[in-house]
Parts: structure tokens; C-alpha cells; sequence
């Protein structure tokens, strides 16, 4: 059950508080998940989305993270974030022609230690609004394991999973590409975005959430618990 | 990393009045943005947004609609709703999304900042639409008047003063002497200090001389009595306009009512050799339709060069109305040359744009015939075929025929007066629909030539039949505000969507046309003679049916909409394209855009009046 795991997981962030090393993970961890039941408007989320050189947390790296804070269904800019992360390598072509980063950029950016601690601060007591989980998620826990020795929980909410979730209830065979998030968007009648800029993703997210409640019998009103991932 | 929401400051720059912002500032308001989302059915402002804000639309549509449920306006992509600036905003409206929407806010506070930095911005939030639109117009007349020199100078500047008259019993030879005396081609005969007539050199000759007149014989004999007079205040291409259209050289100037002196053609074409001037002389010496023909191939030419100078639309319509009328009278003249004289008087009247003096290239042809009652039998076939003649060679002329066959050529359309007079009382009596759109073309009559009284008399007895005939002017208003402007135009759903003229908005239906309907239907409730819709705008103004401040924006939007429509024409013109009123809102920069929508803005408010008038 989700309920359980949602349990499991603050019982979960817990114990890891107890575990975790004075810093800025243990503060993270110090602030309590909202409780499941809150209805979203309520809820504070932060939008984010990460560029990375690749797809394997073990050998890739975050290249920028973008974030935005939601609450009561608006996106606050004023707050929003973006950071590119310097790791000191180079980069590989095909890769900078997918995210135009170069590696000027890179070299002016902040060390991932920086990023990260500021993201966990930006992270405490909101639920992470992303599309397409697995790549935020293992790249952040990834990054917690080699910076504290400890890799935490994160309550996630997936726009591409809701987006599934709805396809998977009609029996028709669906293309997959069209969880893509500019597909998604689309269809959801939200103008097109610039892709492949940390911040404009996140955003992007933010937006299709919010059109994807509004689709919704409850809109606003849905309780968080039935949008977790 | 910077301009990371270049995305967010482009969108906000396309919308006015930002755009005029510098980057800098754009990116700062960028960065203040909230996003939020509206379901389709919910109103604004959005559940989360508890401060007084401004919302840009990003996507999506809304509607304005007031207590009784009517739409006052809507809102598409790019569109600004400032309604929510002020916390306890004007509760008898709301705002309802049709769709989801998608919305760019900002707060209220953040935007006063801008404000005192660029006060550009603050003014067009605080102005309303009729407001920034009449600044526009005189911005616009303020180029004309630098561009053009003849039509923004009063009379004053050219006629010469005071005016030499003679008595009417003065001898030929006496007036002769005077005229040579003083080198003047004209002199003005009056009788007991009012002015009778005026004599020019071609009487003397062709009423004197030719006719074996006695030097003795008072000028009375050889004056003309028909005198045509203006104002010393009017412009002087307005003279040069009613020479033109009547084909007269000599005009007195009256001021305060009395005569203060002539203004001669030749006066205003030392000053500015004008285009128009030459065409009707062309038009005068014509001597065949095929001659006439060639000589209407110049119109659009005339037409370009006059958008180019940046002649107001009314001049254009002026002087395009004034050929029109020339090429009229022409063909009369012909057709008299080979029927003979007219067997007993009649007036050709013009109806519809040309009687508006409203006319530009592209328009049909509306006339009509009122003969004197005296009318036999017999002479019927005198009138069918000059009517049918003039009518043909209008036609070659460029004037298309009417597609709803208001011509003289066409029976119905060529009675006596005792017919018209019934015809008008039926129309008022009975306004069903085709009575209906038969008043809209023929309240707006003015006689070009033959016995101008045919029609003054018809006309005053309408205007004393429609005067307060409530009823009457009721299905008047209902029928003048079925054409709706558009409301958001630049969203498919309200542009034509059909055929040849797809996604395009048709400036004369949905925003000159209102105008003129509405206009007419001032001058009808007010018993104003004037057909020309600004001149009747401003008799109008301060009567009970027009306040001055409401007047003052038709007057405006109307200046505007037919400037738009000109320029349009002008373009297409050049590119030799056929010349329509169907404007692409992509073609328009995106501050006329701007200008037309509080055009349409303010033409929908007074229909609403229309409306709850005469509900």
C-alpha cells in the first residue's frame, strides 16, 4: 500500500536522521514530510529537474539543477534556482550540443557540495515535483552517498506517472513517447517550452501538474498522498 | 548563469505595453512572475494569489462578463487583464476562463515600481481605451498636418478679402469695367446687401454676348443664382473639394454668417498642385466614357498618394466621393448630349458611402433617381436610358455595380417624388428587415446633380417622421448592433473563418460599418440632416442621444478604423492587389493591434448604450 510505504518512508527518514552526520543533510532530514493527507494546494512543492551528462548516476554526473517553489498552485519564480555544477571535467560533445552547457560554464559553476547543500535547504518539508523520477532521484541519492556516506528518502511526485496512470486505465495500446514532457504538454494544450534548460524543465513540470489537476475531479482539492510516486 | 527565463521575458515584451521596456527590465520582471493555472469555468483571480496583481495571459482564453451576465470582453494569449490591480476591485465584474489558462502574474506592488520608473506603462493601465485611442488619432493627424499643407489650413490663408460686390441692377458694362479694374474674374451681385448671385467672365460671355445682351442690361440677367458658399473656418481642401464636386472655380467665404470675401481654384492650386484637382479637370474635358474610363485608371494612384502625403481618411473619402460625383455628373452631361435636355427636373442622388463622402477605390456604386412629380408617361424612357448610361459608365469607371441593385438603372430605384415620399413612410411605418437595410442606404442620400430640392424636401419630411419614433429607431438599434466587433480578434474562433478571407478580421463589417450605423441613427433620433458620419459624430455630441465624451471616442475609433482601412487599401494598392477591408492581424504592428482593439472597445460600449436605450 502506499499509505504503508509513506509511513515506511518518514519512519524511514526518521531513522535516517538519527544515522546521518551533523550537516546540511541532517537538517533535511530534521523536518517532517507532509502528512499524506493534505490536499496539494496545501502541500509545498519544489519543481525540479537536473541536466546530467548521462543516464547512470555511478558514472554520470549533474551537470545543472533547476528548481522552482509551488504552493496553492502557483509557481513563485522569485524563488526559483539555477545552478550549473562544476566537476572539473570535460565534456563530451554530443552531449553539450543536448544541454548547451559548455565548458566555460561549467568552469564558472558551483562545486556539487554547494548545489546540493542548497538544494536539501530548498528540499525540507516540500514533496520534489519531477517528471521522469528515476533520473532526479538516483542522481540526488547518488550525490548524498558520496558527499554524506548516506544516501536519504525523498518524497517524489512524478508528472510522467500521473500522465501514465491515466493512459494505463484505457485499454488502447499507447506510444510511449508520449509521456515526454513537451508531448505531454502538448496535450495538455500548454504552449511549448525551451527544453534542456534545468530551469525551464522545471518549470515546464510545474505547469503540466498543474494542468494535469485541473483534470482532475478534485483539482486543487486532491490529497497528496494519491499523487505520490 | 543569466537570462535562464529568456523564454518568460520574451512572451512578456510581445505584450503592450511592455514591449517599449528595456531587456534589463524585462528580465527583473521576469524573475517575479508567478505562474498559475485557472480550469476552465473558474473565475479570477486564481485561489492562490491572495495580493493584488496583474495577469498576463499565456495561454488560453477568458471571458469579462458583468452582473446580467453579459460578455463585455474577452481575453486571449498575450492579452492583459488588469482588473485584479486594486484589492476590492469592481464587484460587477468577472472574469471566467473558457478554457484552461494558463497565467503569467505579477504583483501589484512589483508593477508600481515599473510604473514610477517608466510612467509609459502606469499611463496605460490607468487610461481607458477611448483615451489612449484619441491620443493615437492626434498623434496620427499631428503627422498629416506636418506631411500635407492644403487640408489642415483654414480658408483664411488663401481667399482674398474683402469681397467686391456689385448691385444686381448694375449694368454689364459697369460690372465689366469694375472686374477689369480690378483684375478679378468674378464679382458677387447682391440685392439689398444679401448675396443673389456671382458673375464670372464665361457669363458675360456665354449668357451676355452670345445672347445679344445690351451692355445696359443689369448683371442680373447673365448671373448664376445658385450660389455655393463656405465657411471661413472649414479647411481650404474642403473648398477645393466642394469645387471639385460641383465644377465651380469662384466660392465666397462667409464668416459669422456674413460674406467676407472669394476664394478662387486657382488660389489653392498656386498653393499645392494637387493631384485631385487635375483629375476632375481631366474628368471636365472628358469627352467619351472611354476617355473617362482611362482617366479612372488613375484613381488608385490618387488613392496611394494620398495614404503616402498622410491625408486624413476623411480627405481621402472627401476627395474620393468628390471624382466620384465628377465622373457622375460627366456622364449625366453626356447622356443629356445624346437624349437631349430632360424633359422635366429630377436629382441624381448618391446613396450609401458616396453620399457619406466616405468613398475610396474599392467602392460599388449606390444612386438613385427622384424625378419631379410633374413626370409623364412619355418621358419615362428618357430616364431609363440616361440612368442606364450613367449607371454602364460608372461601372467602366471602376465603380462596380451594386450587388444588391441599388441603382438608378434599376426601375424601383428611379420615381418621382410622391413615391419616394411613400416609400420612406412605408420603410418607417413597417420596419421589417429588407425596410431595414433599404433605410440604412437611403438615409444617407445627398444629391450630386439636377434640382437639389427633390431631395431636401424628402429628407425633411423623414427626419420629421423618424424624430422621436421610439419604435421605429428601436428596430433601427437592434438591427444596427447585430455587426459586433470583434472582441479578442486575433484568436481564430472571432476572425472570419471561411473561404477567400480566412483568419482575417473584416474592418468594414465589424468596425467601420458599426459606426456608421451608429452614427445614423443620432442624426435620425436628432433630425440632423448631415450625412457624412463625422460630421453627424459631432452635431450629434451633447445631444440627448451622444454625450460629448462619448462622441468624442466614436469620433475617434471611426478616424482610426478608416485611417487603418486606407493604409490597408494603400498596400494592397501598390502591390496590385484587388482592394478589400479584410486585414490580417499578423500584418498589423502590434501597437495598431492595440489601437483597433480599443476602437472595437469603445464601439461595443456604445452599443451596449444602444442597447439598454432601446432594449
Amino acid at each position: 500500500m502506499l499509505f504503508q510505504r509513506w509511513f515506511g518512508l518518514n519512519a524511514l527518514r526518521e531513522r535516517q536522521y538519527k544515522k546521518a552526520p551533523e550537516g546540511p543533510l541532517k537538517s533535511f532530514l530534521s523536518t517532517p514530510f507532509p502528512d499524506p493527507k493534505t490536499p496539494i494546494k496545501d502541500v509545498q512543492l519544489l519543481a525540479l529537474d537536473f541536466e546530467t551528462t548521462g543516464l547512470n548516476p555511478k558514472k554520470d554526473h549533474i551537470l545543472s539543477v533547476g528548481c522552482t517553489p509551488m504552493h496553492h498552485g502557483v509557481i513563485h519564480l522569485a524563488n526559483s534556482l539555477h545552478t550549473v555544477v562544476n566537476h572539473n571535467i570535460e565534456l563530451e560533445r554530443e552531449n553539450v550540443q543536448i544541454h548547451q552547457i559548455t565548458d566555460t560554464e561549467q568552469a564558472q559553476g558551483q562545486p556539487l557540495e554547494q548545489v546540493v547543500e542548497q538544494l536539501l535547504t530548498q528540499l525540507a518539508g516540500r514533496v520534489m515535483l519531477v517528471h521522469f523520477a528515476h533520473i532526479e532521484r538516483s542522481f540526488l541519492q547518488q550525490a548524498c552517498l558520496q558527499l554524506y556516506g548516506m544516501s536519504p528518502v525523498f518524497p517524489i511526485i512524478d508528472t510522467l506517472q500521473i500522465a501514465k496512470r491515466r493512459f494505463d486505465l484505457s485499454d488502447t495500446a499507447y506510444d510511449p513517447s508520449r509521456l515526454r514532457l513537451v508531448n505531454l504538454r502538448q496535450e495538455y494544450g500548454l504552449p511549448p517550452h525551451f527544453e534542456h534548460n534545468a530551469l525551464n524543465d522545471a518549470i515546464a513540470t510545474g505547469e503540466l501538474l498543474l494542468a494535469q489537476l485541473s483534470r482532475l475531479e478534485q483539482g486543487m482539492g486532491t490529497k497528496l498522498k494519491t499523487l505520490l510516486c | 548563469m543569466s537570462g535562464e527565463l529568456a523564454e518568460i521575458s520574451t512572451f512578456i515584451k510581445a505584450s503592450n505595453p511592455f514591449d517599449t521596456l528595456p531587456d534589463v527590465v524585462l528580465e527583473q520582471m521576469s524573475k517575479q512572475v508567478q505562474i498559475c493555472y485557472v480550469r476552465q469555468g473558474e473565475s479570477l483571480p486564481p485561489q492562490g494569489i491572495s495580493t493584488p496583481s496583474l495577469y498576463i495571459i499565456r495561454k488560453g482564453t477568458l471571458s469579462v462578463i458583468n452582473n446580467d451576465q453579459q460578455l463585455i470582453e474577452k481575453l486571449a494569449e498575450g492579452d492583459i487583464c488588469s482588473l485584479f490591480c486594486e484589492t476590492g476591485a469592481d464587484t460587477d465584474i468577472q472574469v471566467q476562463a473558457d478554457e484552461d489558462v494558463l497565467l503569467y502574474a505579477f504583483e501589484f506592488e512589483t508593477l508600481l515600481e515599473i510604473c514610477t520608473r517608466y510612467p509609459y506603462i502606469g499611463e496605460f493601465f490607468t487610461k481607458p481605451a477611448a483615451e489612449r485611442l484619441s491620443a493615437q488619432v492626434s498623434k496620427i493627424n499631428e503627422q498629416a498636418v506636418v506631411s500635407s499643407t492644403l487640408m489642415n489650413r483654414a480658408i483664411g490663408d488663401f481667399f482674398s478679402s474683402p469681397a467686391i460686390t456689385i448691385e444686381e441692377t448694375t449694368s454689364l458694362q459697369a460690372a465689366a469695367q469694375t472686374m477689369t479694374e480690378r483684375n478679378f474674374s468674378s464679382l458677387l451681385v447682391v440685392k439689398e446687401q444679401q448675396l443673389v448671385g456671382i458673375v464670372t467672365d464665361k457669363d458675360f460671355r456665354r449668357r451676355g454676348m452670345a445672347q445679344g445682351l445690351a451692355i445696359t442690361a443689369p448683371v442680373s440677367k447673365i448671373m448664376t443664382t445658385d450660389v455655393q458658399m463656405i465657411d471661413v473656418n472649414c479647411s481650404a481642401y474642403e473648398a477645393l473639394i466642394k469645387m471639385n464636386s460641383r465644377g465651380i472655380h469662384h466660392l465666397p467665404v462667409s464668416q459669422n454668417g456674413q460674406l467676407a470675401g472669394m476664394v478662387t481654384i486657382t488660389d489653392l492650386m498656386r498653393q499645392e498642385s494637387l493631384s485631385s484637382v487635375n483629375v476632375s479637370s481631366m474628368i471636365a474635358k472628358a469627352q467619351n466614357v472611354d476617355e473617362l474610363a482611362q482617366i479612372s485608371d488613375l484613381l488608385p494612384k490618387l488613392q496611394i498618394s494620398m495614404a503616402k502625403l498622410g491625408t486624413s481618411a476623411d480627405n481621402v473619402g472627401k476627395t474620393m466621393s468628390a471624382i466620384a460625383d465628377a465622373f457622375t455628373c460627366k456622364l449625366i452631361d453626356l447622356a443629356k448630349a445624346h437624349l437631349g435636355n430632360e424633359p422635366v427636373p429630377f436629382a441624381w442622388v448618391s446613396a450609401g458611402s458616396q453620399a457619406r463622402q466616405e468613398q475610396t477605390v474599392s467602392s460599388d456604386q449606390d444612386n438613385a433617381l427622384i424625378i419631379d412629380d410633374s413626370m409623364q408617361e412619355a418621358h419615362r424612357p428618357w430616364f431609363t436610358q440616361m440612368a442606364q448610361f450613367v449607371c454602364d459608365g460608372l461601372a467602366r469607371c471602376g465603380y462596380p455595380y451594386c450587388p444588391g441593385d441599388v441603382m438608378a438603372s434599376n426601375d424601383k430605384w428611379r420615381q418621382t417624388q410622391a413615391v419616394w415620399h411613400r416609400y420612406f413612410a412605408q420603410w418607417i411605418d413597417k420596419p421589417e428587415p429588407k425596410a431595414l437595410m433599404h433605410c440604412s442606404i437611403f438615409f444617407d442620400m445627398r444629391s450630386v446633380y439636377g434640382k437639389e430640392s427633390l431631395l431636401a424636401d424628402i429628407r425633411q419630411q423623414m427626419l420629421e417622421k423618424t424624430r422621436d419614433n421610439t419604435l421605429f429607431l428601436a428596430h433601427l438599434s437592434a438591427n444596427a448592433i447585430k455587426l459586433r466587433p470583434p472582441l479578442g480578434f486575433f484568436r481564430d474562433f472571432v476572425l472570419t473563418d471561411n473561404g477567400k478571407h480566412k483568419n482575417t478580421l473584416d474592418l468594414k463589417h465589424n468596425g467601420i460599418a458599426p459606426v456608421v450605423d451608429l452614427a445614423r441613427i443620432y442624426a435620425l433620433s436628432e433630425g440632423i440632416e448631415e450625412v457624412n458620419t463625422l460630421k453627424r459624430l459631432t452635431h450629434a455630441m451633447g445631444t440627448s442621444s451622444l454625450t460629448q465624451g462619448s462622441g468624442k471616442s466614436l469620433f475617434s475609433a471611426f478616424e482610426f478604423l478608416t485611417m487603418s482601412k486606407v493604409k490597408h487599401q494603400a498596400k494592397q494598392l501598390l502591390e496590385g492587389e484587388e482592394t478589400d477591408c479584410f486585414i490580417s492581424p499578423n500584418a498589423l504592428s502590434k501597437l495598431d493591434r492595440e489601437h483597433l482593439k480599443d476602437a472595437f472597445k469603445v464601439i461595443k460600449d456604445m452599443q451596449s448604450v444602444r442597447q439598454t436605450t432601446y432594449g
